[in-house]
Parts: structure tokens; C-alpha cells; sequence
């Protein structure tokens, strides 16, 4: 398995004083692939990818991005190999999809430079190829929800990296935008680049990974490909409910047993 | 995907502010209200020393003051992710006046004096809010540095409260009264001089850093994610808006609502992308502020302050943009 980005006995806290978020933890993306994060509410997915992308410096143990460890990068070096999808954007001014979509292309200008031609050409292109070159004009704040996470990939491709690190990308969406957001990530891998996403929804997730990353409480409690991953006994362990995981036609599912409330 | 309204409306702009300009050099009380003709101008040497030596630098000041005000307010609104900042809050003007307070008390009555103290004080107040920021051990930058600002702005007020207090009322508290409702009547060109290097230092960085701006209002982890010095571009962003703010203030007194109402016109006609609203608020300021002067010396025969007329004409600004939605303030994170 050719790796992208490994991490090697990461711990983590916030605070020297708080509690250890991420402790022990030993991780390889592989390149070109999908992974899938999951675990319960709380368990350290969004630091782990933030870790990932270089943002949060473990307190302890060792970061590799493309064969290098993270701190041997420039932060613009770093960008241009790992782009974001936060779970929350907040933009509290009104960009245009476009203006927004733009903004992509600042790890390849310094500080005092604007865009050129060939950075607009980018753009469009990214515009298209996530399906919303339509959108282009419109106010960020002004679109659904499904159409802002297309918005955010868009901003991502426009940044052309070879990893995209995602977090709860499908998270409030209907099966639709789901679904659009979902095989546009496929497609993605297929042309050769990575994605990282977290998610709550096993079922997205296997619909979309080749690679899974079970968490919980800050440690990694399996990671593989889905067979090995998602089974009944792993998440029912780390859900604490039954969990039943079901295949059909070859095509596997995670479902919630029925009349077992808490 | 260029934006039709900014190459439209930008040179109707530039020559609007040059007409300004040059409409303000003829506008004022001598030898009649309100209006100089032309051969007065060219007949009247009086005339002409009164445009050369008192009007022009104080046209250039004014011009200067609303630009940066104008380009502080836009910048501070967009690094800090909150529409209703403006380029005092850091602490800024209260501090500023502090240091005009404790000249006139204390050091000495000279304009020049004065400008220092404000100044100093004014970077002094920046400096404290910044060192605060950095001892608050919760939230995040925008949110620590707010809360700086405003407990740094309260203390400096509470020592111009002070020093009024304690001021002699018959000739140090009219002076500073005055100073503190803002205006540009007393400006020379030697306090044109004193403010010059900051202010074209302040737009020339804020112009050529204005699309950057953009990337600076994303969230912390996305603005890295896109390889952004967050620390290091915000304060070269911060000190230059401020210290050109801080110098500005020290010559005009405090000037509210510019730095706060332009920014906001500017991104209704043309976009939220700084790379286009920037450069518009800076001529818009340049105008605004050049034709509330114009007012402030012409309409009474006595000096309206131009604090007061700002305050005014932005207050209703800001009202008439608040019903009718121009100001969409979103949540900031």
C-alpha cells in the first residue's frame, strides 16, 4: 500500500492541563484512495484531521506528509499538497461562489500578489468539474447547504492538491447531495488524488471508501479495508448499541437493531 | 466573472474625487459664503494664501483621513470577521485622546506636542490590547483581541474622564473638548508632513495586500489550510491600518463613523471581495470625507466640528443601510 500521510505514537491535548484527546495513535492514509474516519460524538476526528493537515502539532510522536515529517514543509508548501473542507465555514461577508472559489489559488501567490489569468482559468475549470459553474455568481450564503459543500470542493480543487482532508462532508444533507458529494470524492480518487473524510454515517462512508479508520476514545480501534473495519461486533463495541452489519448482494450495510432503546 | 460594476463605476469615482478636490479648493467663507469664484482666486493674493497655506493642507489631511479611515475600517472588519468593527476599537482612539489630554494638561499646548503624545498613546493603547490578547488563555484571536480592545479602550477613557475632571475649565478643558469632537481646522502643513509617511504607508500596504485580505476573514484552520502566516500577515495588516489611524487621529481629533459606514457602501456596489471593495471605500472615504469638511467650515460661520458632522451623516447612513438590508451581518466564528 503506497502511503501518503503517516503518523507515528501521536498524542495530543489541547492544554497541557486537559486530558489527552488523541493518545498512542498510529495511522496511514493511503494515496489515491477514499478514507473513511469514524467514531462516536467526541472521540477526536477533527483534531486527528487537523493533525493530518498540520494545523495542530502533536505533543508527541511523528507527522509524515509525501515522505517528509509536516514541520520540514512551509506552510505554503504544505497547502499546496493538503487542502480542507471544514465542518464549519463560517464567511461572514458575501462572497460570490466565484470570489470565494478564488480564493483557492493563495498557496501559489504571495501575500502582495493578485490572481492572474491562469489562476481564473483554474477556478472555472474547478467550478466545472464539481458541477456548479452555474453558481458562480451567486452570494456563498445564499445557496443550499448541498450546494455550499460543492462550493467548499470546488474552492479545494481549485487549490489542486494531492490530498483533501474533509470533515462531516455529507453531515446535514439530503441522500441527493449525498450522493453528489460522494461519487464527485470517487471520481477524485479514481483520477489518482486522496480524500480524507470523517463521517457519522457508516453507510456513506462505505459507499464512498476503499479504507476505513475506526476511532474511539482517541485511540484507533481498526483500520483496514471495510470487511476487516466495519463489522458487528467493532461497532456495536464502540457505539455501545446493537448494531447489525447486514450484506446484501455483495453490498454491505450498517443497521440499527430495532426495539433495543436506551 | 470580472465585475462589471467596479470597472464601470471606478473612474466615474477617480474623477468624482478630483472634482471634489478641486471644487473643495474654491469652497468655503472668504471672500463670501460658501463659494470663491475663479478670479478672486487669480486676482486676490489674499485670496491665495488663504488656498495655499490654510485650505490645501487641510484638504489634503481631510482627503488622507477619509482614505484611512476608509482602508483601516475595512481591513479591521474583515481580519476580525465582524462588520461592525471600525479602526478606533482596538483602543486606538480613546488612547489617542488620552495622549492629546495628558499634553494639553501637562506637556506642553503645541500642535506638535500634542500629535506625538496622541500618537504615542494611540500605539501604546494597540500595543496593550495586542499584549492582553496574548494572556487570555480562551477563545479564539478575533474574540481575545476584542475583548482587549475593549477593556483597554474603557481604562483610556476612564483616564480622559479623569484628566477632564481635573482640567482647568476656562483654558484646558475648551481645548480639549474641542480636540475631542474631532476636526481639521487647525491643520499646517507641518502637521500634513508629520502624518504623510504613515498614511501613504497605511493605504500603500492595505492596497497591495487587498486580496489577501480575503483569504484573512476564513476561518483560522481554512486560511492555513491555504497557507496563510496567520499571525504574521494579520499584524503586518494591523500595525500599518493602526499606526496610520493612530497618527491621523492625533491631527483631527477623533473622527467616528467613516471607518465604519464607508466599508459597508463600498461592498453593497461592489462585492464583498476586498481586491475590488477596498480600493472603492478608499476613494469613497477620500470623497466623503473632503465634503463633510467642505460643510464643517462652510455651513455656520462659525467651525462646526467635523467628529460631530461624521457622526451625523454616518449615524443616518447606517440606518438607511440597516431597513433596507445593505448590511447583512452573518454569523462570525
Amino acid at each position: 500500500m503506497d502511503k501518503i500521510i503517516s503518523l507515528e505514537g501521536i498524542h495530543f491535548q489541547y492544554d497541557p492541563l486537559d486530558p489527552l484527546v488523541l493518545s498512542d495513535l498510529s495511522l496511514e492514509i493511503p494515496a489515491g484512495k477514499v478514507t473513511a474516519i469514524l467514531g462516536p460524538n467526541g472521540t477526536g476526528k477533527t483534531t486527528l484531521l487537523h493533525i493530518l493537515l498540520g494545523w495542530l502539532k502533536p505533543s508527541q510522536g511523528i507527522t509524515r506528509v509525501a515522505g517528509k515529517q509536516h514541520r520540514d514543509y512551509s506552510k505554503r508548501e504544505l497547502s499546496r499538497l493538503i487542502g480542507l473542507v471544514p465542518q464549519f465555514e463560517s464567511i461572514p461577508f458575501n462572497f460570490s461562489v466565484y470570489e470565494y472559489v478564488l480564493l483557492g489559488r493563495s498557496p501559489y501567490l504571495n501575500p502582495f500578489q493578485l490572481p492572474g489569468e491562469e489562476d481564473h482559468k483554474i477556478a472555472c475549470d474547478a467550478l466545472e468539474a464539481a458541477g456548479i459553474l452555474h453558481l458562480a455568481e451567486k452570494p456563498v450564503m445564499e445557496i443550499s447547504g448541498g450546494e455550499r459543500q460543492l462550493v467548499h470542493i470546488a474552492r479545494v480543487f481549485t487549490q489542486q492538491t494531492a490530498v483533501l482532508l474533509l470533515d462531516e462532508p455529507t453531515a446535514h444533507l439530503d441522500l441527493q447531495n449525498q450522493n453528489r458529494i460522494l461519487s464527485l470524492l470517487k471520481r477524485m480518487a479514481a483520477g489518482g488524488s486522496t480524500a480524507v473524510m470523517t463521517t457519522h454515517d457508516p453507510n456513506a462512508a462505505i459507499y464512498a471508501a476503499e479504507h476505513f479508520v475506526l476511532m474511539n476514545r482517541g485511540r484507533i480501534s481498526a483500520q483496514g479495508p471495510v470487511e476487516a473495519v466495519i463489522t458487528t461486533e467493532n461497532l456495536s463495541e464502540i457505539y455501545q448499541i446493537p448494531i447489525r452489519v447486514e450484506k446484501n448482494n455483495g453490498y454491505i450495510m450498517v443497521v440499527m437493531e430495532k426495539g433495543r432503546d436506551l | 466573472m470580472e465585475n462589471q460594476a467596479y470597472r464601470r463605476i471606478i473612474p466615474f469615482l477617480l474623477i468624482g474625487i478630483v472634482g471634489v478636490f478641486l471644487a473643495s479648493i474654491l469652497i468655503g467663507r472668504y471672500p463670501e459664503p460658501f463659494w470663491m469664484p475663479w478670479r478672486v482666486f487669480r486676482d486676490d493674493p489674499l485670496a491665495r494664501q488663504l488656498v495655499l497655506k490654510l485650505r490645501l493642507p487641510r484638504l489634503i489631511t481631510a482627503l488622507l483621513l477619509g482614505m484611512v479611515l476608509s482602508a483601516a475600517g475595512s481591513v479591521l472588519q474583515m481580519i476580525f470577521r465582524n462588520p461592525l468593527v471600525e479602526p478606533g476599537f482596538l483602543g486606538v482612539s480613546q488612547g489617542a485622546a488620552f495622549g492629546a489630554a495628558v499634553s494639553i494638561l501637562w506637556l506642553n499646548r503645541h500642535p506638535l506636542v500634542i500629535e506625538l503624545s496622541a500618537t504615542f498613546f494611540g500605539l501604546l493603547a494597540l500595543a496593550g490590547a495586542y499584549f492582553l490578547s496574548t494572556r487570555i488563555r480562551y477563545g479564539g484571536w478575533v474574540l481575545r483581541l476584542l475583548l482587549s480592545g475593549v477593556a483597554v479602550s474603557a481604562l483610556f477613557s476612564a483616564g480622559v474622564g479623569v484628566l477632564k475632571y481635573i482640567a482647568d475649565p476656562l483654558t484646558e478643558l475648551p481645548e480639549l473638548t474641542f480636540w475631542m469632537l474631532g476636526g481639521l481646522y487647525s491643520v499646517t502643513w507641518q502637521d500634513l508632513l508629520f502624518v504623510l509617511p504613515f498614511a501613504l504607508l497605511g493605504i500603500g500596504v492595505t492596497y497591495v495586500m487587498r486580496w489577501r485580505v480575503n483569504l484573512l476573514s476564513l476561518n483560522d484552520e481554512t486560511a492555513f489550510s491555504l497557507g496563510a502566516s496567520l499571525g504574521r500577515e494579520r499584524l503586518i495588516l494591523l500595525l500599518f491600518t493602526v499606526s496610520a489611524t493612530a497618527a491621523l487621529t492625533a491631527i483631527s481629533g477623533i473622527i467616528g463613523w467613516i471607518g465604519l459606514i464607508i466599508p459597508h457602501i463600498a461592498r453593497r456596489m461592489f462585492g464583498a471581495s476586498a481586491e475590488k471593495s477596498l480600493p472603492a471605500a478608499m476613494l469613497l472615504g477620500g470623497a466623503f470625507s473632503m465634503l463633510a469638511d467642505d460643510l464643517a467650515r462652510t455651513l455656520l460661520p462659525g467651525e462646526i466640528p467635523l467628529g460631530i458632522l461624521t457622526s451625523a451623516i454616518g449615524a443616518v447612513l447606517f440606518i438607511y443601510l440597516m431597513i433596507s438590508m445593505g448590511i447583512k451581518v452573518r454569523s462570525h466564528g
